[in-house]
């Protein structure tokens, strides 16, 4: 029971991991914390499922306008609505919330709930690893995520592109400096946060089934493994998440299924009250304004 | 041939509520000239500064480089037509090499028009500028992290940040503000190198000794206004000059 329970947190590790990647992107590269990133992770896989099931197109075909036509959406809303509220953290977080009800009540409208609300899985087939039980999707995920990340983590941290990228994004007043429209990487990050939105619904969706009710739960698993590692910190995240996925199926397995959600909630408690930052959080500078 | 000015301030005036921080101040500034931009603390030097590269959007009033209007353009606008400034308070990247320092600046859009779309090896450019601006190459001090620089290379690597971006205009706020005199001492020559290439420099001190071997022009300012404009020795010798610095010493 010992292994068959690590391999699971392990995958809810991979999990939580590909769901909080995009939003701690968007908070690393400009700060913004995106309150609708959990309906546009919804949205995109209703998005999917609408184009195979209602519009007959082929499944890759659907998926590469559902994450592009997420990217566009996230460039739109901060074009359209961070822009002008840009740097009053509340208001931002006001707003991307409201975006975030209005899609996902818009579904609840709809009541586009149930099982058949799911995406196809990439592939019926399983495995037994270790005397445990585990279908291809899940693998799939957790070699996703892996892949994904370390990526992820090479391009900001050993390539210049990526190196410019977080200089421009832990300061805004470098980037104007040397010509860089801030806004332009704001949109940006919004927009790649969304796009990582679509693929962790694509890759996380077939698990379960797409409902309203699952995109808060997104969102809030993502703030808490942000504010767990440290909003923006992409070691942060990995650490926040092995936390918490090993935490949450060792409680389900040996203690109770009910105390999983305490547990988690517990551990933001802890984390907040004994380093606010987070663990791998950097407390942000006190600048003198210019 | 008359020279027509790089730089042209147009009755500019900047209000902070019922604060104001400029009132009325114009001057033109000719190519290659280097203007050097005195007043006591909280005379509005550095909101000049801010004006001109709009940091800080205007209240009224134009700038005007090279004949086109620029105030009502964003910062980094004005960056790619040519303006660079430094800031008083630098803020590297402690964590990373000085070299590395230099990313920013070699991927910035100006250094893309600049260099027609090719950038070339970056890192060797960025240590070309390090070199230019006083890191000596076989010192290895280049590959330091920012963080455990002294404040006189942390203010050369501000400067060769500026150049990195090929200006025609150089805004230097108080550059040698923190150093050493020795250490100001070394910066000058760069300083000098620099104006020989013809490039128009503004430069904002309260070290007026070292400023004024070296600037063609002088501007004080006091309370948000111009309150004199000319020759070093000449404005030092002005009335207004004299009670506004002396008034601000008996604060």
């Amino acid at each position: 029971m010992f292994i068959g329970t690590t391999l699971y947190a392990l995958i809810n590790t991979s999990i939580l991991a590909l769901m909080a990647i995009g939003f701690n992107l968007t908070f690393g590269i400009s700060g913004v914390a995106n309150f609708a990133y959990g309906a546009i992770y919804i949205l995109a896989a209703y998005c999917i499922w609408g184009m195979i099931n209602l519009l007959q197109l082929p499944y890759l075909l659907a998926v590469a306008i559902a994450v592009l036509g997420n990217m566009v959406l996230g460039a739109l809303i901060y074009r359209f609505v961070l822009l002008r509220i840009r740097g009053q953290a509340l208001s931002e977080v006001i707003a991307t919330f409201g975006i975030g009800l209005a899609i996902l009540e818009l579904f609840s409208y709809f009541g586009w709930v149930g099982f058949e609300y799911t995406l196809p899985v990439f592939s019926d087939r399983s495995f037994i690893i270790a005397g445990t039980y585990i279908d291809f999707q899940r693998i799939a995920i957790a070699g996703f995520a892996a892949v994904l990340i370390f990526g992820l983590w090479i391009f900001t941290h050993h390539t210049s592109v990526g190196l410019a990228f977080r200089g421009i994004a832990q300061d805004e007043r470098t980037a104007l400096t040397f010509g860089i429209d801030s806004d332009r990487i704001g949109a940006l990050s919004v927009s790649i946060g969304a796009g990582l939105a679509a693929l962790a619904a694509l890759f996380i969706i077939p698990l379960g089934s797409i409902s309203p009710g699952e995109g808060y739960d997104v969102l809030i698993k993502a703030l808490a493994v942000c504010i767990i590692g440290g909003l923006g910190s992409t070691g942060g995240v990995v650490l926040a998440s092995f936390i918490v996925g090993f935490a949450e199926r060792f409680t389900d397995t040996y203690i109770g299924s009910h105390w999983t959600m305490i547990v988690s909630l517990a551990a933001i408690l802890i984390v907040l009250t004994v380093k606010p930052s987070g663990l791998l959080g950097k407390q942000k500078e006190l600048e003198e304004r210019i | 041939m008359i020279k027509t000015p790089i730089l042209q301030v147009d009755n500019l005036n900047k209000s902070f509520g019922g604060v104001r921080a400029i009132r009325q101040v114009s001057f033109d500034l000719m190519p290659g000239e280097l203007l050097g931009v005195i007043g006591p603390n909280g005379s509005g030097k550095t909101t000049l500064v801010n004006l001109i590269t709009r940091f800080v959007k205007p209240t009224s009033g134009t700038v005007a480089f090279k004949g086109q209007k620029i105030s009502h353009l964003p910062p980094y606008k004005i960056v790619r037509l040519g303006i660079a400034r430094t800031f008083q308070m630098v803020k590297p990247f402690y964590h990373l090499p000085a070299y590395k320092n230099m990313i920013i600046p070699l991927y910035s859009p100006r250094m893309k028009q600049l260099a027609g779309g090719r950038y070339g090896d970056r890192d060797a450019i960025a240590l070309d500028l390090l070199e230019e601006v006083g890191f000596e190459r076989d010192s290895h001090v280049a590959y330091k992290p920012a963080g455990a620089l002294p404040q006189g290379y942390l203010k050369r690597l501000e400067l060769a940040k500026a150049l990195a971006l090929e200006p025609d205009l150089f805004i230097l706020d108080e550059l040698f503000s923190g150093l050493s005199l020795a250490e100001v001492a070394s910066i000058v020559p760069i300083i000098e190198k620099i104006r020989l290439q013809g490039k128009t420099i503004i430069m904002i001190e309260h070290r007026l000794k070292e400023l004024f071997r070296i600037a063609d022009r002088i501007i004080v300012m006091n309370n948000g206004q111009k309150i004199a404009d000319g020759l070093a020795e000449e404005v030092m010798e002005n009335e207004a000059v004299k009670s506004a610095y002396l008034g601000a010493e008996a604060d």
